[in-house]
């Protein structure tokens, strides 16, 4: 009867649906295969693994031999022996598709036994995991594996010098966070020499945590930026904007997605900077924005729970992790801002180079698979967005983890004293608990009256990540209770009875590790990931989560809220639509940001053709002597002259950096209009036109001057460049690239626009009309 | 133009799609000619030649393309699928759960479509009974003497009402398979067909009366589709600039960003307002006459000023009310002060002007301006086939192609999908930048 509900599925394409019937089918063969491979030495092992490389087809027999013998080498190696899911997790992967393995199921050693027979294959892997951390931790205890394998591993951490990153990228198998390989691609397009490049033609990408990688961050922009004239925010304005008061002088909207000046804020700013107009052609695109910039930047960034201030640097903290986010800045001076608000002193901005999206860059990778413990809830999306499928792994002891229904509250204070009295009556069993709060300042809070209520707890937030190990290691002891924010919702591997895991039994006798949620996150999915730090590998475990009418995902996604029929004593709410409420807001903040993310795509889907082609253009000017061809055509009697005094190899270099180095700066220029394009183009609803339509329309011919005009400018530099002692002088002649360039993330598009949707929706109702 | 679509024809994936989408249109006309079972094709044929009086309704039979007075499989066409997604969208004003599900994203959005479909039967099944009901009355064309259906047992009419929904259905299944795998909006484009397949029945009844007349009818005809192609195309550009980010450079300076006001910023519902609200009091007087007594004044005086498409009043009041439901319309649909508002919340003001209510009062006054000649376009487009009834012969005038609302709606649909064509032509034709 399952099998045929699970046909069913299938055939109506419901997401998570893949079959595992195949897999299951050769898995039998892996084991057939075992008793052979143990008879082996492990030179032969290793000999066997080479002999796969030799074959030409790669079939079913060869996945089955790939797997078998990397299960006998991780038994061997690493003293684990894959068992039978994480074998099938591997077979999953190596066809392609994103595995859903349950919480503690041991993904890095499925991750490394479909990397390894990629690579026999003959392809090349890269590891994609989310950060540094990982990649060191798991090509270190992935490496024996491979070794025993005959495959090359290597990794990438940010302080990887070039060479470095060269020699990992060189080996089979490449371990690295997506921002760096990222930022390596970035990098790439500075060169101004073919042998500077560090990165290969991209192959295979085996992501982890694929979900959050592949949909939360999809839509990040990696950036390469170069440093220009300052354009620093300056704390007087900050101050002056401190001084202005909500709702009299600035309104923020219900989403608290954007902030905007009244009549009287404006005058009041006005006022203060000397009696000037804002919005006069002097002061829109300086004094205006700046003002904008700051607002934004006072009354929508908070501190602890958006940023922390830590030695003097503003933290941005990562959304859905929880943790600070190391490589992120806020685009377009809102950095700057911030930094003038907290009074620290300002980093480094400048003027975006280039720039790629997660998604963009892993779609450049022809084969992708990735792993993760809560993949069915975004198939859909990884249907559309990336094309892959969902295999869903079955675990390989039963979860018997006991989830409670949710509780429901009116007040936040209701919620947090029932919250606090939860943590009392289970505390004193001395079952350890973990609180999973949803920012910095909550999980601040909650400890506070935790010791209030006569409890000690531990905190674990982006404050005091560097004693993360050590607090997670021991947050299944006896009696611990452990308040932290989403760092320890994915990831993070719980083990009963503390670090030794000396006190197991007692503690899975009182029920194993308690979760309790205090509030719903804005996906299910980091309700899951939460939930499955509790229960894992078949162990005992709970979980409840919290949650009040007056939590801000309520407030945003369903405003107007009816007030509740059914409440006890403890101001608990029991009324079924109450309790529906807090799931639907839970979809939409699930469908808007689906939403955001379709959109970002579709307008990033052209630029991202852009760059491919312009990138292309990049490449064979690298590669080739295009530029000297060209440009001599054009120039043909500068360039005897030219060739006669500094010769024509120095000739063939100067033509080619001064063609990059247009190219480059046009590039820049273009990403700019793109930018102030995107801006303002859903505007063009209004006169019944279809933004992304408008968008192409205005893109591509602006696109279609790069290149000519990159032509006509290279030819203007070798005009008048003056021949110097050493050549060419191109300096001079106004080539000189940003003497310093670095790399960021940006954090999620903070100027997000409601606007578009509304209109959207208008212009719907009055077509069909029609 | 044409050397867009000859572009397009060479694009393999956009050719399968435009095959496609004409594919479909061929299947649409087809079924809309397949007379229902039960219905006797020669007697139809017979009353429609005789028919002069169409009523009520014309604006259906204008939207299934003619197929309703055939009494054929898609004698509904797409009307009942529009209906039900008006309703819906109503409904979701109305009923939270529908809010909730709207505001939910994709998957709330698929619920809703879904219960359109739903809906589209239910009313399919209300209208195609209906239909079904007047045409066995010998109703539906009035002064026809043959029975269109000559086998009225209950049978019969079952299987009619039968096939005719399932037939709407098939229809709403056409159209969103053109919206997904084929080009520009299904539903318009199935409206488009149904009047353009008019066309060359009314082109052969004008060259019944004489080459030269059909020569300048269509000289004529022509030029209205010019004008009418030009002044849709018509906006004014209010530039819009938005001071919320700090770049390092800015050289555009912000020309491309602007907020576009078309002429005609209503579109055609104004002309469907008036008309419809044209045809009541002559819906009103049938009702009320009974056969025996003599008709009262105002029941003289409606049919003759009103329901006589050539009379005067009738042709001032029909423009009069287009001109007055255009400005209603751009005034519930745009309203200025909820613009000024948003585009201060999203940090965009016009360069010059304070944002909010100066803003407010700005774009009110170009607003007013430019409905002023937008809604005289109208007007006048849509009285134009009065002019034309000495060729057309009285009561066409709604469906005559060159006219009024039809003309309109191909415009409309047909800009729309050029674009759409054109657009998706543009995302294809990178590769031969770099050669």
């Amino acid at each position: 009867m399952a099998r045929l509900k699970q046909r069913a599925r299938r055939f109506a394409q419901k997401p998570g649906s893949a079959d595992l019937g195949p897999y299951q089918a050769l898995l039998t063969s892996v084991n057939e295969r075992e008793d052979a491979l143990r008879e082996l030495s492990d030179s032969e092992l290793t000999a066997a693994a080479t002999a796969v490389r030799e074959k030409d087809a790669f079939g079913d027999a060869e996945r089955v031999e790939v797997c078998a013998l990397a299960r006998e080498a991780a038994d061997r190696a690493l003293g684990q022996r894959p068992f039978d899911v994480q074998v099938l997790g591997a077979l999953g992967l190596m066809s392609g598709h994103v595995v859903e393995m349950a919480t503690g199921e041991g993904k890095t050693l499925a991750g490394a036994v479909a990397a390894a027979g990629f690579a026999l294959r003959g392809q090349k892997v890269h590891v994609v995991s989310v950060n540094d951390y990982l990649a060191q931790r798991d090509a270190g205890w992935m490496g024996p594996l491979y070794d025993l394998l005959g495959v090359s591993v290597g990794w990438i951490s940010e302080n990887s010098t070039p060479e470095e990153r060269r020699a990992a990228y060189a080996s089979e198998v490449t371990y690295a966070s997506v921002s760096e390989i990222g930022f390596d691609v970035l990098r790439d397009r500075l060169a101004t020499d073919a042998d500077a490049l560090v990165v290969p033609e991209p192959e295979v990408a085996l992501i982890d945590e694929a979900d959050s990688v592949l949909v939360d961050e999809a839509r990040v922009p990696l950036i390469l930026a170069g440093s220009t004239a300052d354009n620093h925010a300056d704390p007087e304005l900050a101050a002056l904007i401190r001084r202005l008061r909500k709702g009299l002088h600035y309104e923020v909207d219900d989403e608290e997605r954007n902030v905007y000046l009244t009549g009287a804020g404006s005058e009041a700013v006005e006022r203060a900077l000397g009696d000037i107009d804002l919005y006069s052609p002097d002061h829109v695109s300086s004094t205006l924005s700046r003002v904008n910039i700051a607002l934004h930047a006072e009354a929508l960034l908070h501190r602890d729970v958006d940023y922390i201030v830590r030695d003097g640097r503003v933290h941005l903290i990562d959304d859905s992790r929880g943790r600070i986010a190391q490589l992120q800045r806020w685009p377009d001076g809102l950095q700057a801002a911030v930094e003038a608000k907290e009074s620290v002193a300002a980093t480094d901005s400048g003027e975006v180079l280039d720039s790629v999206t997660v998604q963009a860059l892993l779609s450049r990778y022809p084969v992708r698979c990735g792993m993760t413990g809560t993949a069915v809830a975004v198939a859909e999306q990884l249907r559309t967005f990336y094309g892959l499928e969902v295999l869903v792994i079955p675990p390989n002891k039963e979860c018997v983890r006991v989830d409670e229904a949710p509780r429901l509250y009116g007040t936040l204070e209701e919620k947090e004293a029932a919250i606090v009295a939860e943590i009392v009556e289970v505390h004193e069993t001395g079952r350890p608990i973990l609180v999973g709060t949803l920012d910095v300042a909550e999980s601040e809070r909650l400890s506070r009256k935790l010791g209030q209520a006569g409890l000690e707890c531990v905190v674990l937030n982006a404050k005091n990540d560097a004693e993360e190990a050590a607090i997670i290691a021991d947050a299944g002891s006896h009696g611990r209770i452990t308040v932290s924010t989403q760092m320890a919702g994915r990831g993070t591997d719980i083990r009963l009875g503390g670090h030794d895991q000396a006190d197991r039994e007692r503690i899975s006798e009182l029920g194993g590790l308690y979760v309790i949620g205090s509030g719903r996150h804005s996906s299910s999915r980091l309700d899951d990931q939460l939930r499955g730090r509790a229960g894992r590998q078949g162990d005992p475990g709970g979980s409840v989560f919290f949650a009040s009418l007056q939590d801000e995902l309520i407030g945003q996604y369903a405003p107007d809220v009816e007030s509740p029929s059914e409440v006890d004593d403890a101001g608990r709410v029991t009324d079924s639509g109450s309790l529906a409420t807090v799931e639907h807001a839970q979809r939409v903040a699930e469908g808007v940001n689906l939403e955001i993310h379709r959109n970002t795509w579709r307008y990033n889907k052209l630029i991202e053709h852009q760059r491919t082609l312009v990138l292309e253009h990049r490449d064979q000017l690298l590669r080739t002597e295009l530029a000297y061809d060209e440009l001599s055509k054009r120039l043909p009697e500068r360039f005897e002259e030219l060739e006669e005094k500094v010769g024509r190899d120095e000739l063939v270099r100067a033509a080619r950096v001064v063609a990059l180095f247009q190219l480059d700066e046009r590039w820049t220029e273009h990403l700019v209009f793109l930018t102030d394009l995107r801006e303002g183009i859903h505007l063009r609803a209004l006169g019944r036109q279809n933004p992304l339509d408008e968008f192409h329309r205005e893109a591509i011919p602006a696109f279609h001057r790069i290149v000519p005009d990159s032509w006509d400018l290279s030819e203007d530099v070798l005009t008048s460049a003056k021949v110097g002692d050493d050549g060419l002088d191109l300096a001079g002649a106004g080539v000189k690239r940003p003497s310093s360039t670095w790399t960021y993330l940006v954090s999620d598009n903070p100027f997000g626009s409601g606007l578009e949707e509304t209109i959207r929706g208008i212009v719907n109702l009055v077509r069909r009309k029609r | 133009m044409l050397g867009a679509f000859r572009s397009a024809l060479a694009t393999p994936d956009l050719r399968k799609k435009i095959l496609f989408t004409l594919g479909i249109i061929v299947v649409y006309r087809l079924g809309a000619t397949v007379p229902a079972p039960g219905v006797s094709f020669k007697n139809v044929k017979e009353c429609v030649e005789e028919i002069d009086q169409q009523g009520i309704y014309s604006l259906i039979n204008l939207f299934s393309g003619g197929a309703l007075l055939n009494l054929s499989i898609f004698a509904l066409g797409i009307m009942p699928y529009i209906t039900a997604s008006i309703i819906i969208q109503l409904l979701t004003v109305v009923i939270p759960r529908f809010e909730q599900l709207k505001k939910e994203g994709q998957s709330g959005q698929g619920k809703l479509t879904q219960y359109t479909r739903y809906l589209t039967i239910a009313l399919a099944v209300l209208q195609s009974t209906g239909i079904v009901a007047l045409a066995v009355r010998g109703q539906l064309f009035q002064n026809c003497s043959v029975d269109v259906i000559p086998d009225s047992s209950i049978f019969t009419l079952i299987v009619m009402v039968v096939t005719m929904t399932a037939g709407t259905s098939v229809i709403m299944w056409l159209g969103e398979i053109i919206t997904e795998k084929g080009i520009g909006n299904g539903m318009s484009l199935l409206i488009f067909t149904g009047i353009a397949a008019r066309i060359p029945t009314e082109g052969q009844n004008i060259l019944q009366r004489g080459g030269l007349t059909f020569f300048l009818v269509c000289v004529a005809a022509l030029l209205i589709i010019a004008s009418v192609i030009y002044v849709e195309q018509a906006q004014r550009r209010i530039p819009v600039q938005y001071a919320k980010r700090m770049i390092g450079r800015r050289m555009y300076g912000g020309t491309s960003t602007y907020l576009p006001l078309k002429v005609n910023q209503a579109g055609v519902i104004p002309v469907i307002f008036a008309s419809s609200l044209l045809y009541l009091p002559d819906l009103i007087s049938r009702l009320t006459t009974s056969t025996t007594s003599e008709p009262g004044w105002w029941q003289t005086f409606v049919q003759t000023h009103l329901v006589s498409q050539s009379s005067p009043v009738h042709i001032s009041l029909y423009f009069l009310l287009i001109v007055f439901f255009t400005y209603f319309y751009v005034g519930i649909t745009f309203n200025p002060d909820e613009r000024a508002d948003e585009m201060k919340k999203f940090g965009g003001f016009i360069p010059g002007i304070r944002p909010g209510r100066p803003t407010a009062e700005y774009l009110r006054f170009v607003l007013g301006r430019i409905t002023l000649p937008g809604s005289l376009y109208l007007g006048i487009v849509a009285i134009l086939p009065n002019l034309f009834l000495d060729l057309t012969g009285t009561g066409q005038n709604q469906n005559f192609p060159f006219g009024g609302t039809a003309v309109l709606i191909m415009v409309g649909v047909g800009l729309d999908t050029v674009k759409q064509i054109e657009s998706q032509l543009m995302q294809r034709n990178y590769e031969g930048f770099l050669r």
